[in-house]
């Protein structure tokens, strides 16, 4: 299969992945329900699965573990604008800001 | 049981203007992350075509950022999947709760409601939908922001894909796709249990990412919910002693 192609039928999985989730429950309405037990575990995957992608998103560089860098920095200054600010626009101009500005300090 | 106030609110058209006044300053929240999402998309090598084919597809802001990093690192498509139920997952909670608002509505709707479900109109439509009786009203007061949160998406996807092209490419715009992921975390882990399945599943998935399949991914994220769980049960534990 060509990339593009894959691609397609990537987004289409994707999709459904999507949808089949939120619409279930609307669209079978009371004819079933979630376990309780199976409800409150289910509420920590989407907060696992973020950190599982951010993390070694921030702490690897060219696959090797970098712990010190300006993503952590700049990791650090988007969460702080995160926590203390409702602006949505901040989190990004702090974040990219810390990023850009080491990389020009450190001359990398 | 049910509650029927004294003048109950009836009709689509009122139903949906009243959803739409309320949702309007909260959707402004939208902007920024469509417009990232755009530009991410683009990051991560796709053409505007398949950018916007992506976004017709998938309208799920998390679903997509959080998949990004493994199509362009061409990780196995099972991998791929399994990540966007993941993060898709805290939607089959959501739809259970707010599904009795659609009683007296049919199947087509229901399917429509379903696909164009996001945090921002579950928050914004679960009291209602629950507490008013007529049916028109409340699928008005329902379609109206989420149909509304859907032209918003497309739109400022669409501008982030072409700004995109004016931006050089040492500004690692990527990265601006970790930052919008790290905005949703924030106000997830401010519970502890929360956090202890975050760190959990950060940390192994950091430690782990030599398995093959990028197959770390997916035991970091079995870790971080058994964590996050055992947290919240020693929470209960010492609240109670």
């Amino acid at each position: 299969m060509s990339y593009d192609a894959s691609l397609w039928l990537t987004f289409i999985l994707i999709g459904l992945a999507t949808t089949l989730p939120r619409a279930g429950f609307i669209v079978l309405g009371n004819r079933v329900a979630l376990p309780p037990v199976l409800q409150r575990a289910l509420r920590y995957a989407p907060a696992a699965a973020l950190a599982a992608i951010i993390v070694p998103d921030v702490l690897v560089t060219a696959g090797d573990l970098e712990i010190f860098s300006p993503k952590l920095a700049a990791t650090a200054a988007a969460i702080a604008a995160a926590l203390w600010s409702r602006n949505p626009w901040l989190p990004f101009i702090a974040g990219m800001g810390v990023l850009l500005g080491l990389r020009q300090l450190l001359g990398a | 049981m049910s509650i029927v106030p004294q003048s109950s609110p009836h009709g689509f058209r009122a139903g949906a203007r009243e959803g739409f006044v309320v949702f309007l300053p909260i959707s402004v929240g939208l902007v920024p992350w469509a417009l990232v999402m755009g530009m991410a998309m683009v990051g991560a090598g796709f053409t505007p075509v398949q950018a916007m084919g992506m976004n017709l597809i998938v309208f799920a802001g998390t679903a997509q950022l959080g998949t990004l990093p493994l199509i362009a690192a061409a990780a196995p498509l099972w991998l791929i999947v399994v990540t966007a139920l993941a993060l898709n997952l805290r939607f089959v909670i959501f739809s259970a709760a707010i599904a009795p608002g659609f009683r007296g509505i049919g199947t087509p709707k229901r399917w429509l409601a379903g696909h164009l479900l996001t945090d921002g109109v579950f928050a914004t439509c679960l009291d209602k939908m629950m507490h008013v009786d007529d049916p028109p009203w409340r699928l008005g007061y329902y379609l109206a922001p989420a149909v509304w949160s859907w032209l918003l998406w497309q739109f400022f996807t669409l501008a982030g894909i072409f700004a995109a092209g004016y931006i050089p490419k040492q500004w690692s715009l990527e990265f601006m796709a970790t930052i919008a992921l790290i905005v949703l975390l924030v106000p997830l882990a401010r519970a502890r249990p929360m956090l202890v399945a975050a760190i959990v599943a950060g940390g192994s998935a950091t430690l782990l990412r030599g398995m093959p399949l990028r197959l770390g991914i997916v035991v970091a994220i079995c870790a971080g919910i058994a964590a996050g769980f055992a947290a919240e049960h020693r929470e209960h534990q010492e609240r109670r002693s």
